[in-house]
């Protein structure tokens, strides 16, 4: 019950929006302020509750839907997903919170941001594959039309429409893939425990494996945003409302790697390893190459657009490695670059907002004239390029470590080399541009966040990334034995190989 | 024991949060959170010296940080008489700087900023001292690089300052990135991170990194390259003076520059291991310990070189300090872990005078830092004046100075085992001394060489007593017997592999009083104590005879080439920015362009042509008239109940 009310929460505040006559818009914004933040609190009580220790999913709520067919509602947190709905629900809280920006059409903005909102929370605690795909469109669409409605620049709708197109493309995919799981199960269900259960007892054979893999891998991919799949990111994130970058940026995205973990790792153990072997190549080349372009962006926007597309690098490689500890590594990523990018995207909101673009050629000096922002953006590009006691920096070294651990040297160097060099390149460059130096002109008019409640997004985000890279162990507990039981098929499966690839080293 | 552990490490970020939580419009307040919270500190340690007196150490205290499959990360204290002194160094002279800073930066507007920082750097350096194990070392090893950049960049408007501050980052990011590497590949050879852990199973089985020990201790090597600025990535130090003057002292003289040596010390039993490589380099013969001699060597005599013809008193300070570090990390690649130890707790003492000097005599002078425009300041700045010699000469190495003692071993050490090293570090010791002598001649004796120096006037006291304290501390820590402190330490582990040398054959044999103590290098290795002290005083009287009451400088009208090097430094900035940052910049060219034009261009304009196409076609089926629709409808239930009938 618990799950489904904070899910739930949101949704029926859009409801109530859309009730209510267009010309009360204060209320619009305290509804959405409130549901959002009941959501988020009520997210806390899944962290508490949370036993470790035990097997399988807790919090679970079902309810009966087209038994027929084996489809029903069915939410329920483990360790994987229990801090990205957390997560998912604080960043939707602080992207209601900098929705202040919005003066247009605000009826619809806010039933529009709450459907979002609902949407990535239940995608992530769904475990039914039919409620996980609805829900991740239930959250996309509207994401599309905000882009639209509410974007920046003059190439907002191309933006749009590119985003549109790919994410369809990737989504249809993922959505055949899913069909051809549940067809070839032959158990009628959609559940995503029952059928790692099932094809754990009677392996997919491998023709049709062949092909669902590949499938749901570069379904997903085109999702996260997988050179040379990546064009609609930085396009559609330069464009994007504040909000609506937070929560695809932060959350949405996730649910592409998320899938990997629950739909292919489990379910599809013999034809994984190959594919598993391109995949760290493909991950190294998000890392290296988007890195290396965020280094020549002019726009801040831009920059970060493609310095979160190079964090995503990582949590491939991490997933991709195939063992505990990069695995673990992972998920911590996806959950600390989840506050990360939102927080990027809210601040880039709030430069933009007062200075009307972010080119870092004309901006300098905005310390000066925001010390608050300044402060939460540069401890936030510093949590970006991998300094300790911040989210990302757990999750990094995991997965450097998991990475030498799976006998990739070479890909272990150049991720480390990525991690730290190239990202603090750029991560410095933008401070140095955008916060150091003299106060430019253009930027002299910028304030600081006027209130407390301006300030809160930031503030709640900033100690989210902090309290989990100070105190990881809370969250790495609850990780590791789901994560230890997901590979456990592909591990058992490759004993003998790893065994003989230990001795010829 | 634990409280006064965690005391001692957290008390300093609690002032950092405090003062940015609650004072941050009060700048005196936080000042004063912050220098008493390092006093505390520094009393702790002091309690802490006198607790393990009585126990046997090392002491270790072990928290789990995080635990995932055979990878486990500890939150641990590690006290044991490495520790201990590098803590005492760390307090001590951490809280003089802070009382100090609140004298030179008093009437900066953002002093409660530069305070937090402080305590923030306070903070990682502890952490960096305390730490058992490698990860953790990494941990803080990466914040006090925040709090470096933090405090170089802390006049931010300034476009050099937030330049040096980046580049500091970026160049101890490369070290860092072969560190973790290291650290990496000490975890998977070795399964554990633990320094205890580490040295036993090491002296059970010095072969348990097989092919891998050289590698890993060069991969570990390279974070001391970058911390502590050893040639090749000494180009940030000099540019860090940029920050304020007391961080010069504090961070980048006295303690983090010297956390390179630090963990010299600490993972030297992963150092010392013999040569060992791969199939393929096997033909690399040397090992971790020569390349550690070779760039302490090199570094020592080129940052040397560079600073006989700087004019700005804290780069000449700072190249100095590159120089002693040099000496330091050369001393660890002698296998003398013991003499770099005590090198780095001497040169703690006086490089920081010297930096609180010189940062006395710009306050004085007005933020003047060019040594030409100085001079006459004897008379005018007697504190300053007298405390300043008594630091020169202790770098200088004269007797019974400080200095004198940590280098004669660390010179002793180099003629004893290879001539090469020996000369270089004799040829440093001259070099020292007369760009020093360069230094003190024209800033402070003769006459004054511009207004400002005429009308300069001692500083307050909460300047002046720092300085006093720490010029007490140069002239006695040669004789307090930090070297024979340190023996046990390495003595109780089983090194006999690395051929490590004790100062004294036993500690039984140390002398006892400080007359012995005074004579001790003489009788220990008399040819090196006399050649350093001729290397020292021909240095003073050449650097007396250029520059005493000069007017310009001899050298660079006389060598116009060498001293044009000198003067840019090499052109090792010029080098990188033509090689590393040209390459950096062309690849995130190509890159760009690649998805800019062939990716966004060429691959999505074909894909939107298509689609298009497509749509064209289509739009050709949406005529909008009822009766093709109708058609259409026609045609195709005649081709459905076709195909059903003939199925």
């Amino acid at each position: 019950m618990l799950l489904t009310s904070i899910l739930l929460l949101p949704l029926l505040g859009a409801l109530i929006v859309l009730a209510l006559p267009a010309s009360l818009r204060v209320l619009h914004r305290t509804i959405a302020i409130t549901v959002t933040g009941i959501a988020a609190i009520l997210s806390l009580f899944l962290l508490l509750g949370y036993q470790g220790g035990i097997q399988g999913y807790q919090f679970i709520h079902e309810i009966p839907w087209v038994p027929s067919i084996g489809l029903n509602y069915r939410v329920g947190v483990d360790g994987i997903n229990l801090g990205l709905v957390i997560m998912a629900a604080w960043v939707s809280f602080a992207a209601v919170l900098v929705s202040y920006e919005i003066r247009q059409k605000e009826k619809l903005y806010y039933f529009l941001l709450l459907l979002m909102c609902g949407g990535v929370i239940g995608t992530f605690a769904s475990l039914d594959m039919i409620f996980f795909y609805a829900m991740h469109e239930l959250a996309l669409i509207p994401t599309f039309i905000m882009i639209g409605i509410w974007g920046r620049g003059e190439k907002k709708v191309y933006s749009a429409f590119q985003m549109a197109i790919y994410l369809s493309i990737g989504a249809m995919m993922v959505l055949a893939g899913i069909i051809c799981l549940y067809a070839a199960g032959g158990a009628q269900t959609f559940d995503m425990e029952k059928l790692a259960g099932i094809y754990s007892q009677n392996p997919m054979p491998i023709s049709l494996q062949k092909w669902i893999l590949p499938l749901l891998l570069f379904g997903f991919g085109i999702l996260v945003g997988l050179v040379p799949f990546h064009s609609w990111a930085p396009a559609a994130y330069t464009s994007a409302p504040s909000a609506a970058a937070m929560i695809h940026a932060g959350v949405l995205k996730k649910f592409g790697l998320y899938g990997i973990v629950r739909l292919i790792l489990p379910i599809m153990p013999q034809t994984l390893q190959p594919w598993m072997e391109i995949l760290v190549i493909m991950a190294l080349i998000n890392a290296i190459y988007c890195g290396l372009i965020a280094i020549r962006q002019k726009c801040f926007a831009q920059m970060i657009s493609y310095s979160s597309l190079s964090h995503v690098g990582f949590i491939f490689l991490g997933i991709a490695v195939l063992n505990s500890i990069g695995l673990t590594g992972a998920i911590f990523l996806m959950i600390a670059h989840g506050f990360l990018a939102a927080l990027l995207f809210a601040l880039n909101g709030r430069i933009y907002q007062q200075i009307g673009n972010t080119s870092m050629d004309s901006i300098s000096g905005l310390m000066q004239k925001m010390p608050f922002i300044g402060m939460i953006l540069s401890a936030t590009l510093m949590a970006g390029c991998g300094l300790p006691f911040f989210g990302n920096f757990v999750g990094e070294f995991m997965i450097f470590f998991g990475t030498w651990q799976s006998h990739y040297s070479w890909p272990t160097a150049l991720a480390v080399f990525t991690g730290l060099i190239i990202s603090a390149v750029y991560m410095l460059r933008a401070i140095r541009r955008i916060l150091h130096g003299n106060l430019s002109s253009i930027a002299s008019t910028a304030i600081d966040a006027e209130n407390t409640w301006r300030k809160l997004p930031f503030i709640l985000l900033m100690i989210a990334l902090i309290s989990i890279g100070t105190y990881p162990i809370i969250l790495t507990n609850k990780i590791k034995d789901p994560v230890n039981n997901t590979l456990e098929p592909v591990i058992s499966l490759t004993m003998p190989d790893t065994t003989n690839s230990d001795s010829s080293k | 024991m634990t409280i006064i552990l965690f005391g001692i490490l957290f008390l300093p970020i609690f002032s950092a949060l405090s003062i940015t939580f609650f004072s941050q419009k009060h700048p005196s307040i936080s000042a004063g959170i912050s220098i008493a919270i390092s006093c505390i500190t520094f009393l702790l340690t002091c309690v802490l010296c006198a607790m393990t007196q009585s126990q046997t150490l090392p002491i270790e205290i072990v928290y789990t940080w995080l635990s995932v499959g055979n990878l486990s990360v500890d939150l641990g204290f590690l006290v044991d008489r490495l520790s201990l002194i590098m803590l005492f160094v760390v307090t001590g002279v951490g809280s003089l700087i802070h009382i100090y800073s609140k004298g030179y930066m008093g009437k900066d507007p953002s002093l409660s900023r530069y305070f937090a920082s402080l305590s923030i750097f306070m903070f990682s350096m502890i952490g960096i001292v305390l730490a058992n194990n490698f990860l953790m070392i990494f941990i803080f090893w990466e914040m006090v690089g925040l709090s470096s950049y933090l405090l170089i960049g802390f006049w931010m408007t300034k476009g050099s300052a937030a330049d040096a501050a980046k580049k500091a980052f970026l160049c101890n990011r490369i070290g860092d990135t072969g560190f973790l590497l290291g650290i990496i590949l000490v975890w998977s050879c070795l399964g554990t991170l633990r320094f205890g852990e580490i040295s036993n199973l090491l002296s059970t089985n010095p072969a348990a990194f097989s092919s891998l020990a050289t590698i890993t201790g060069l991969l570990l090597l390279c974070g001391v390259i970058g911390k502590s600025a050893q040639f090749p990535l000494h180009v940030w130090l000099p540019d860090a003076m940029e920050g304020p003057t007391p961080v010069s002292a504090l961070i980048h003289a006295a303690t983090m520059v010297a956390a390179g040596v630090y963990l010299l010390a600490r993972g030297f039993d992963i150092f010392a291991l013999s040569a060992a490589w791969p199939q393929g380099l096997d033909w690399l013969k040397f090992s971790t310990l020569d390349v550690i001699a070779t760039i302490g060597a090199f570094t020592a005599l080129m940052a040397a070189l560079i600073a006989v013809q700087q004019n700005d008193i804290k780069r000449i300070l700072a190249y100095s300090t590159l120089s002693q570090l040099g000496y330091m990390v050369m001393a660890i690649g002698l296998s003398y872990p013991i003499a770099a130890m005590y090198h780095l707790t001497t040169h703690a003492f006086f490089k920081a005078l010297l930096f609180l000097g010189a940062g006395s005599v710009i306050v004085a002078l007005h933020h003047e830092q060019n040594i030409w425009k100085m001079g006459g300041l004897q008379k005018r700045m007697p504190i300053t004046f007298w405390t300043f010699l008594i630091a020169t000469l202790a770098l200088c190495g004269i007797p019974p100075l400080s200095g004198f003692f940590s280098k004669d071993y660390i010179v002793a050490e180099a003629l004893h085992k290879n001539a090469y090293l020996g000369t270089i570090a004799l040829v440093t010791a001259f070099l020292t001394t007369f760009y020093m002598g360069r230094l003190f001649f024209v800033s402070f004796i003769g006459r004054t060489r511009s207004k400002v120096s005429d009308h300069a006037k001692e500083n307050s006291t909460i300047i002046t007593m720092p300085l006093i304290l720490l010029a007490i501390a140069s002239v006695f820590a040669g004789f307090i017997g930090i070297d024979s402190y340190l023996m046990p330490h390495y003595s109780s582990q089983s090194l006999a592999n690395t051929n490590m040398v004790f100062p004294y054959p036993s500690i039984d044999q140390a002398p006892d009083n400080w007359f012995k103590m005074l004579i001790y290098p003489f009788k220990h290795a008399p040819m090196a104590a006399i050649l350093s002290i001729c290397a020292v005083i021909a240095g003073g009287f050449l650097s007396f005879i250029f520059y005493f009451n000069a007017k310009n400088d001899i050298l660079s009208s006389k060598f116009k080439t060498v001293s044009l090097w000198l003067k840019n430094r090499l052109y090792f900035d010029e080098l990188y920015q033509n090689s590393a940052v040209w390459l950096q910049d062309k690849l995130a060219l190509i890159c760009d362009f690649i998805d800019r034009w062939i990716i966004g261009g060429i691959i999505i304009g074909i894909i939107y042509r298509i689609v298009d196409l497509i749509g064209r076609f289509c739009r050709f089926s949406q005529t909008g008239n009822i009766q093709t629709y109708t058609a259409i409808f026609v045609l195709g239930i005649i081709v459905l109940s076709y195909w059903v009938i003939n199925w």
